[in-house]
């Protein structure tokens, strides 16, 4: 097997906060490989985005990477280096995109220097060579008539458009590793296909490996090659993709393609899973999802489940690895049972 | 652009002409006659009294007598000034470029160093140094013009004598060589544009260090920060450039400030413009010349505002591109 | 009761206690710097508001004004005396006093009009509102200082009273923006409309609704008002138009010390001071009340 490109080993991030200690990231750890796509998928609060900034070292105070978590890309440790060397790989061997094309750019000045910025300060260029180098890859974004649209302002393009200049701002320098936190949602339908394609499609072109960070499963579907499942701020299961889709292990797993509404399909009601995600600065002893957890048992209060080998590439947080004849007999989560006597 | 720009000039028209009105509306409420100052004084020539009489329509019912007013000041006939003995509009036509060099170097020096200090500020926000120099701005937005005036003065020409004790130029003036006169201009610039420059620093700076922290937050800084960019870069390429803008518009808002601490610093520093014309109007009771300083001020805030809003609608790409 | 809809106890806890005034107050004073701000302030109120007492002379005596006059600072005098040898400190602890009274009682006068102004001018709309709108634009062109002297000049001899009420009809022009606004605001709001359906007369509508949004601004604006009227009343008085003497203001006490500031620094320095420091707790605390205010 060959070296993994990026390797994370015990992420530890927390926010220290007036109404206590949030650990976001409590514990996760995984490879991603040269040339695959990784997908990360979890409802909001499960510390995804905070790990996809913690690579970066985009934490920022009251938020502490916490000492002892390892992340290692080409070498180095990226939780330890020095501020310039950080800079070094951000833009240039990792960069990012995020989720709202409306605001990630800076609306006074033309998307085309936006871009260029990331040449000059990486690559030395001087102005003209990084404006062509930055056109260039407008173009290889799809975007028409790049070199009008380079020298307009971010409130003259749509939002499709916008996202095309922050794929192209991502990729100038070729990087090793492009890490696409919820990239689409802020899309219309239509514009979120296409822009995955071009994703996918710049992906085969330059070579990088995508960390897709997502809470939308069909994105996993149609984007990634393997895929972590995140609750609460740890990693509960990890499979190859088409082997998650056919054989989900962890109940929360299971639960979130249960609750994907089928074209086809007659649903009455949509399926959810019952109870929220619990507070960060209160994580609960025992298994996190106990209390939404049709299969629970003391087992899973008494010990917090490590990562089970379930089959091969495919891990699971669940004690069902060891019990696993308890999945016949479901029965209330625990949670609905505490919300009717309230009521 | 240039549609807002007639509106605009339009909208400044109908200011100037309320202002008139209320000008008009001080004169004749005041207590006497308005012209007594005027017509009684022994000094002033009958002919000059004819001319009043005859301009102003002095004997008129007072619609009249307005629109006589209004009349006139379109024509830039403000009154004439006893104290002086020549027409207002020429005691403080000759005196406004002074004022215009005091509060045009005291703008641009302000600005230039309230910037500099929001960006120190911001640069190492929470620290000691942002604490002080917050804790320097305030001491100094909270000191009245003429006190801060009076002290410069105290003590940089009386207890150390580094500068000139007023007036716009030497007595010797005339007499030196092209590069004399300059240095001397400079010489005795520097006191008064140097106050004034400081007390509105200080406003400046409170306001552009609250604006740059205002943008800190937003999303484009963090984009900025994935393209590895230094702190410093961002703030001062990134930040900075959408921060400015609404700086923009304190330069039409500090006009009004600008001005009263332009007359007070000529006052004490003799620096001989509009404002020390003014000043003295007020000893001698020489009401016309009162008059026109409050017009021709008033005119001059309604520009700065005018500029200070075309400034900002170039200055913002969002707002250009109609 | 019967037929009485009783409040839950959910309701009861979210409704709010304190006034909105009350609650500025308690917030503002969490923060150190307000704390120091609002003793500062406190002794200088207390000193003017017990002048007689505090003050070592009587501030109008001339006691002796070939032997007492012009005298630096010392130990009986610490604050020197001026030419006509009146004790300096007495004087600046009166000035206190009335700068004070002038400050607070203009910016009643200009909160009066301001708020009379704004809501009518937001109620009525249409043409009446454009107009007030351009009047308040051209008072705002001329600089407040400007249009005190303008008016001062056409008046002399004005007694402190008249003073006060010139100062405060200068001073409306911003706070009269801000009401207006917030009329207009809630001429548009839903639970205006819903109120009338419900039979509220337009004074009753006002009353509660109006009203409590106005008080964080006005709060505010007073604070800062006041400093501002202070500032500007020692400017006019350092001018010989403001508090006709022998009256001891701030600003005349530097006055009476304009013709030689170098041989008599102490009429210019100590009044000063003290001007410095009641204006810098003001804008603290107005500040730290905008602050406050905004956080809600």
């Amino acid at each position: 097997m060959t070296a993994p490109l990026l390797s994370i080993r015990d992420l530890h991030t927390s926010f220290y906060t007036e109404s206590g200690v949030a650990r976001a990231v409590d514990g996760v750890s995984f490879d991603i490989g040269a040339g695959e796509t990784l997908g990360i998928v979890g409802e909001s609060g499960c510390g995804k985005s905070v790990t996809a900034l913690s690579i970066l070292r985009l934490i920022q105070p009251p938020g502490r990477i916490e000492t002892g978590s390892v992340i290692e890309f080409e070498g180095k440790n990226l939780v330890t280096l020095g501020d310039s060397e950080i800079r070094d790989i951000r833009g240039n061997r990792i960069s990012m995109i995020f989720q709202e094309p409306m605001s990630a750019l800076n609306p006074v000045f033309m998307v085309g220097d936006q871009v260029a910025e990331v040449a000059r300060v990486h690559a030395g260029m001087g102005r003209r060579d990084a404006w062509e180098r930055a056109v260039e890859m407008l173009e290889l974004t799809g975007m028409p008539d790049a070199e009008a649209r380079a020298r307009q302002y971010p409130h003259q393009l749509s939002g499709g458009m916008r996202q095309r200049v922050l794929i192209a701002m991502a990729l100038m320098m070729k990087p090793a590793l492009v890490i696409a936190d919820e990239p689409t949602t802020a899309l219309d339908v239509t514009i979120q296909a296409q822009i995955l394609d071009l994703l996918l499609d710049l992906q085969k072109k330059i070579g990088t490996s995508i960390l897709m960070i997502t809470h939308d499963l069909g994105v996993i579907a149609e984007t990634a090659s393997r895929v972590i499942v995140m609750y609460a701020g740890e990693v509960v299961e990890q499979a190859e993709v088409d082997e998650l889709f056919a054989k989900p292990h962890h109940p929360y797993t299971e639960g979130l393609m249960h609750s994907m509404p089928h074209i086809g399909h007659d649903q009455e009601r949509l399926n959810v899973i019952p109870g929220t995600v619990p507070a960060p600065t209160e994580w609960p002893t025992g298994c996190r999802f106990r209390e939404r957890c049709p299969y629970s048992w003391d087992l899973c209060e008494r010990e917090h489940p490590p990562l089970y080998q379930i089959g091969s590439g495919h891990i699971s947080r669940c004690h069902l690895a060891i019990e696993p004849e308890r999945r016949n007999n479901p029965h209330p989560p625990l949670v609905v049972e505490a919300g009717v006597a309230a009521a | 652009m240039l549609r807002y720009l007639a509106q605009r000039l339009g909208q400044a028209a109908v200011i100037v002409a309320i202002v008139a009105a209320i000008t008009f509306a001080l004169i004749h409420l005041a207590p006497g006659d308005p012209f007594s100052a005027v017509m009684d004084n022994p000094n002033v020539s009958e002919t000059v009294r004819q001319t009043l009489r005859a301009q102003y329509g002095l004997d008129r019912p007072l619609p009249e007598q307005f629109v006589r007013y209004v009349n006139l000041l379109a024509h830039g006939q403000l009154g004439w000034s006893f104290s002086n003995d020549r027409p207002v509009l020429e005691v403080l036509g000759s005196a406004l470029p002074n004022t215009l060099l005091l509060m045009g170097v005291a703008l641009v020096g302000s600005f230039a160093l309230g910037i500099l200090i929001a960006l120190i500020q911001v640069a190492r926000r929470g620290s000691v140094i942002d604490h002080t120099l917050s804790g320097i701005s305030l001491f100094f937005f909270s000191m009245p013009d003429f006190w801060l005036a009076i002290l410069t003065l105290l003590a940089f020409t009386y207890w150390l004598p580094v500068f000139p004790v007023g007036g716009t130029v030497d007595v010797m003036h005339e007499y030196m060589g092209l590069w004399g006169r300059f240095v001397d201009r400079l010489y005795h610039l520097a006191l008064p544009a140097l106050t004034l420059m400081l007390l509105a620093s200080a406003v400046v700076a409170r306001y552009q260090r609250a604006a740059l922290l205002d943008v800190l937050p937003a999303d484009y800084i963090r984009t900025a920060r994935l393209k590895g960019l230094t702190e410093r870069e961002i703030l001062r390429r990134h930040a900075l450039r959408n921060a400015l803008l609404p700086i923009i518009s304190l330069v039409g808002l500090s006009f009004p400030a600008l001005l009263t601490g332009a007359f007070f610093v000529e006052k004490i520093f003799a620096w001989q413009g509009m404002g020390y014309a003014v000043m003295s109007a007020i000893g001698t009771r020489d009401y016309p010349l009162v008059v026109g300083g409050v017009i021709i001020g008033s005119i001059m805030v309604t520009l700065g505002s005018l500029l200070s809003d075309l400034l900002y609608a170039w200055a913002d790409p969002r707002l250009r591109s109609h | 009761m019967p037929g009485q809809i009783q409040d839950s106890a959910a309701t009861r806890a979210a409704r709010p206690r304190e006034s909105p005034f009350a609650l500025g107050v308690r917030r503002i004073l969490r923060r150190p710097s307000s704390r120091v701000a609002f003793f500062v302030l406190g002794v200088i109120v207390l000193v003017g508001l017990l002048a007689p007492l505090v003050a070592p002379y009587n501030p109008s005596a001339q006691p002796d004004i070939v032997r007492l006059k012009d005298l630096p600072p010392s130990f009986a005098h610490p604050f020197g005396t001026d030419p006509y040898s009146r004790d300096v400190l007495s004087r600046v602890i009166y000035g206190a006093r009335l700068s004070l009274m002038i400050g607070v009682l203009a910016t009643i006068v200009s909160l009066t009009v301001g708020v009379a102004y704004g809501a009518v001018s937001g109620y009525a709309g249409g043409f009446l509102d454009a107009v007030m709108m351009r009047v308040l634009d051209a008072f705002l062109s001329i600089p407040r200082l400007l249009l005190l002297i303008g008016a001062l000049v056409a008046w002399p001899r004005l007694s402190i009273g008249a003073l006060v009420v010139f100062l405060g009809l200068t001073g409306w022009f911003g706070l009269s923006r801000i009401v207006r606004g917030q009329v207009l605001a809630l001429k548009h709001a839903e639970f205006v409309t819903a109120a009338h359906a419900l039979g509220a007369s337009r004074r009753r509508i006002l009353w509660r609704h109006l009203l409590p949004n106005l008080v964080s601004p006005i709060v505010v604006a007073s604070t800062l008002g006041v400093a501002h009227v202070i500032v500007l009343e020692a400017g006019l008085s350092y001018l010989g138009i403001g508090v006709p003497p022998p009256l001891a203001s701030w600003g005349n006490i530097i006055y009476d010390g304009a013709d030689q500031p170098a041989a008599l620094w102490w009429m210019s320095l100590f009044p000063g001071l003290f001007m410095v420091l009641t204006v810098m707790t003001l804008n603290i605390l107005g500040e730290a009340l905008r602050d406050a205010y905004e956080r809600r």
